[in-house]
């Protein structure tokens, strides 16, 4: 307060300011007539106060109609133009790149039918048009305006209970004090009372101010935190707040049954634990008889050799589904090994050299070809089969500078890769080799065999740009160059 | 119940030449203001409230247990099965909804036909519609299943879902409707309250109730000016509100009648549930006020007429949703379409036949008796009427769902419905949750909008605006309105 004192004296400012001359009357008619009487005297600036809405008063007073419903009205056509452009954007428009829209396909409806979409924009235009009335009118009134010098005259009070008051402003051309004050008194005031604005006293509350920044500091903290939390890096796996189902108590198939409470032991559907029972031996899926070993192997089958399962010739599917054994297909007919292999590898099945019968190549398969080969082989091998995909040029800049181990993907025109065999490539692709991963399972046999003809295209036309010169030194020793990662 | 007071005048008469008063007692604008202040300045309220709040709010806490179960567990807890997928949540859904309509159509149908006896009762009604939408909110809410994103019901653009709501689905107006409803009806309400909170404000003894109340109050002074605009978005609020207020319950109907499930896909929903909400929604003031008046001796500004008046709309809407109970059977024989005949004969003979005959019991035959004067005029009884009501309208909701959906199309499918225990509890706990905001709010908050109330009184001197009589006469017979 010393402050404000000496800050007082300094400039010399007014304490109080009159803000005009406030006249308590007892009931509405008496209002509303000294409203008309200070009207026809010539103020213009004056304000009635009243318990509740005084009709008349407007007139006695001279307040001029609100401009609120037209902001209302533009406001709410707006909002309906906004809330049909919304649905629009939502469920009929998805060229946007961020946040596109939804198109739901439902019943060959069309995306925006406007009856379907009049309920929402109904709501919303009705939504916004009541914000714009509730704000509308309160920004008019120049409300919230919680230190009003009327305040402070505790007469004043009974405004809001029973009593009827009319305030002549000090800002008025008309205004007198003493004038003024007479006048009223004519016009039937029961009492007639200054109200001032006090000056001195015109800072924020100290109290409010300290709880407004001790809330703000508050404010910050989580903020900061969850900053914190997402730039720094921390050793234990991210907070998982909500589970969101992603630990289900469920059966899976070929997998142990997961227990539901603590107390039971992990025990499945069935007596070995599992949830689902495995096939009878020799039973096939639907569509699973792969029965055709040139289209499905890539090999021509055995000639007059019983298998380990005694299953006869013809019939190389029996006794396939074994669990312990993932990969049931392999070296079946030891057959001379191909020149420059490693001597130590098994015996190389007797690959096919040419297309099988139901493999028509055409123009069409080799497009098929071209298309899978970009899909799943060119990221590593590249587009011409070079070997120089992206994934591997990435690769080896990563190994020159020991940030990976790698082998190059083989070129497909190395004359190792040329001098292969159709039904050789096949296998490649269905079952992987050395750590090139096996495809069966994406690729369906149709579209392998496509590739390998789009493989055996490529080879034929010769492509090998010169540009490929750095994949080139480590061709050839493959094996040796790195202890993972070598692709064919 | 003796309720009976000596000043007590009978205001129930019907003469186009008198006009009946609608404050008693000889209540001036001050007596207003200190009848309804009394019980808010009075330093304790009665054991009655207490007594209220208590149990209002144990019945709240089990709702919140339940809702907590619910979201740990799923919503397996519920009775909910295949087909009844739903139950007891959407009946509780569409049963609040349809108590919030009263509130509305007191404050925004009513004002836009200049009817000035809803100025005692609009502020208590209002509150009543948004506690009703909170607890109507909540069903649906907690409904989802997966509460924690719940966000994907608005049109908000995420990267994780990826998708955006189909907006020519129910439901989703629904969200809309609702969400809109409940929203104008909280801006419409507080904006009503300014005023009054005023006037409390300005009486308030208590530091940190004035801090609050004048907080609230915005700065109210009561400024013609003020009430200028504030009139002029009065009126618009409640033009406004009175299309949103149908468009409400016709949404909600649209959940059903967009359907395809027989007994569900008729054209009679939307002014069918209309109707019903207002009819529920006026007995639950009905049911709400009496008890008000008497703990807060507000008879002379909840008159005997204002009671009346609520059981005449009663009864009309229940002559409403009867007629529709007729249509839709008649409907049902003469589209010959079999599953329709058999849906509607199931209803009412079916496995659910008590559930029918309940609603049209309460609905239909019960109010009947409000053609009688004696019945619509004496509290206590109007008050055991409108709880039927409210059974017979619970009922309805329950009838039009449960019903369908466990005998639809396809008979290898159809089943039984039983509510589980937390059905139950979440039925009673919703009504915990009303009865402890609303009587908190009859406690710290103004009951009658005291300043419109003001207005209806007849201005002393006679040269006012007041249509030429005289309204300071008590010639309406001073006979004891028969309680």
């Amino acid at each position: 307060m010393a402050d404000h004192n000496k800050k007082k004296t300094e400039s010399a400012k007014p304490v109080s300011r009159l803000v005009g001359l406030l006249a308590q009357f007892d009931d509405p008619d008496s209002l509303i007539h000294a409203g008309t009487n200070a009207r026809e005297a010539g103020y213009k600036k004056m304000d009635a106060y009243t318990p509740f809405p005084l009709h008349g008063i407007d007139e006695a007073i001279g307040i001029r109609r609100t401009v609120l419903p037209f902001i209302v009205l533009a406001i709410g056509l707006t909002a309906c133009a906004g809330g049909l452009l919304m649905q629009y954007y939502a469920n009929a428009g998805d060229w946007s790149p961020i946040f596109p829209g939804y198109n739901f396909l439902i019943g060959g409806k069309p995306l925006f039918s406007l009856p379907a979409n009049i309920p929402v924009g109904f709501e919303v235009t009705v939504l916004f048009s009541a914000f714009a009335t509730f704000f509308g009118m309160w920004t008019l009134n120049k409300l919230p305006r919680l230190a009003n010098p009327l305040h402070r005259i505790s007469r004043f009070r009974r405004a809001t209970n029973d009593r009827f008051f009319l305030l002549l402003e000090a800002d008025d051309e008309k205004f007198d004090a003493s004038r003024s004050r007479q006048q009223l008194e004519e016009w039937g005031a029961t009492a007639i009372e200054e109200c001032n604005e006090d000056l001195t006293d015109r800072e924020f509350p100290k109290v409010l101010k300290m709880a407004g920044l001790i809330l703000l500091f508050l404010l910050m903290i989580p903020p900061v935190i969850i900053f914190r939390a997402s730039a720094g890096t921390s050793r234990y796996p991210r907070m998982h707040i909500i589970p969101d189902m992603d630990w289900q108590h469920k059966y899976k198939s070929q997998v142990m049954a997961p227990a539901f409470d603590d107390s039971e032991k992990h025990t499945g559907l069935f007596a070995d634990g599992r949830s689902k029972r495995v096939p009878l031996p020799g039973t096939i899926a639907i569509g699973m008889l792969e029965n055709d070993t040139e289209y499905h192997r890539g090999f021509l089958p055995p000639v007059a050799a019983v298998s380990k399962d005694g299953a006869l010739p013809g019939e190389p599917m029996a006794g396939q589904f074994n669990l312990q054994d993932e990969k049931p297909e392999g070296a079946a007919a030891p057959v001379a090994p191909v020149a420059g292999q490693d001597p130590n590898a098994p015996p190389e099945p007797n690959w096919v050299t040419e297309f099988p019968e139901s493999v028509k190549v055409s123009r069409e398969l080799i497009e098929r070809g071209r298309q899978r080969f970009e899909i799943y082989c060119s990221a590593c091998h590249g587009y011409n089969g070079n070997g120089d995909g992206l994934i591997n040029q990435h690769a080896m800049a990563m190994a020159v500078n020991g940030q990976a181990a790698w082998t190059t993907a083989k070129s497909l025109h190395d004359p190792t890769v040329t001098i292969q065999p159709v039904g050789r490539i096949f296998d490649t692709i269905t079952n992987g080799r050395n750590t090139m991963g096996p495809y069966k399972s994406q690729i369906p046999a149709a579209d392998r065999w496509a590739i390998v003809l789009y493989v055996k295209a490529l080879q034929e036309t010769g492509i090998v740009p010169p540009a490929t010169a750095p994949v080139a030194p480590a061709e050839g020793t493959p094996a040796e160059s790195a202890p993972a990662k070598p692709a064919e | 119940m003796s309720i009976a007071i000596d000043t007590e005048v009978d205001n129930t008469f019907e003469d186009p030449g008198r006009r009946a008063q609608l404050v008693l007692g000889g209540l001036d604008y001050g007596g207003v203001t200190e009848n309804v202040t009394s019980l808010w300045e009075a330093t304790r309220p009665p054991r009655a409230w207490y007594i209220t709040l208590g149990i209002s709010m144990l019945f709240m806490a089990i709702l919140g247990a339940c809702i907590i179960h619910l979201f740990m567990t799923g919503v397996g807890i519920w009775g909910n099965n295949n087909p009844v997928y739903w139950g007891f949540p959407i009946v509780n859904f569409v049963f609040w909804v349809g108590i919030g309509h009263a509130g509305t159509l007191i404050s925004a149908i009513l004002f836009l036909f200049r009817q000035n006896w809803r100025t005692s009762i609009n502020r208590a009604a209002e509150a009543m519609t948004i506690f009703a939408v909170i607890c109507a909110g909540t069903f649906p809410g907690i409904h989802i299943g997966r509460v924690w994103v719940f966000y994907w019901l608005f049109p908000v653009p995420t990267e994780h879902l990826g998708m955006w709501p189909n907006f020519r689905s129910p439901l989703l107006w629904d969200v809309f409707a609702v969400g809109t409803y409940a929203t104008v009806s909280v801006l419409f309400w507080y904006m009503g309250m300014v005023p009054d909170i005023a006037t409390f404000r300005d009486r308030c003894r208590t530091k940190i109730g004035r801090f609050f109340y004048g907080l609230f109050s915005l700065g109210w002074t009561g400024s013609s000016r003020s009430w200028h605009r504030y009139e002029a978005a009065y009126v618009i609020l409640a033009a406004l509100a009175t299309p949103l207020v149908l468009s409400v319950h016709t949404v909600v109907s649209f959940d059903f009648a967009v359907s395809q499930v027989p007994g569900w896909h008729t054209t009679i929903f939307p002014p069918y549930f209309v109707a019903g909400a207002i009819f529920s929604g006026f007995a639950m003031v009905v049911t709400l006020l009496v008890p008000c008046r008497q703990l807060y001796g507000l008879k002379n500004l909840i008159t005997i007429r204002h009671l009346e008046n609520m059981n005449k709309i009663i009864m009309a809407t229940g002559l409403m949703v009867g007629t529709a109970y007729g249509i839709e059977f008649f409907i049902a024989w003469y589209s010959g379409v079999q599953t329709e005949t058999f849906a509607f004969y199931n209803r009412a003979f079916g496995n659910f036949w008590w559930a029918y005959w309940i609603m049209v019991s309460c609905n239909v035959f019960i109010p009947q008796v409000f053609w009688f004067k004696w019945c619509r005029t004496t509290p206590w009884f109007m008050v055991i009427i409108c709880i039927f009501v409210n059974i017979g309208m619970w009922f309805e909701r329950f009838v039009i769902c449960i019903t369908s959906l466990c005998r639809d199309y396809l008979p290898s499918s159809w089943a039984y419905f039983h509510p589980t225990e937390f059905d139950i509890l979440m039925l009673l706990g919703s009504f915990g949750l009303f009865f402890t905001l609303f009587t908190l709010f009859c406690r710290y908050l103004p009951v009658i909008a005291m300043a419109e109330v003001k207005g209806v009184i007849p201005r002393n001197g006679g040269h006012g605006n007041d249509h030429g009589h005289d309204h300071n006469d008590t010639h309406g017979a001073p006979a004891v309105a028969g309680e």
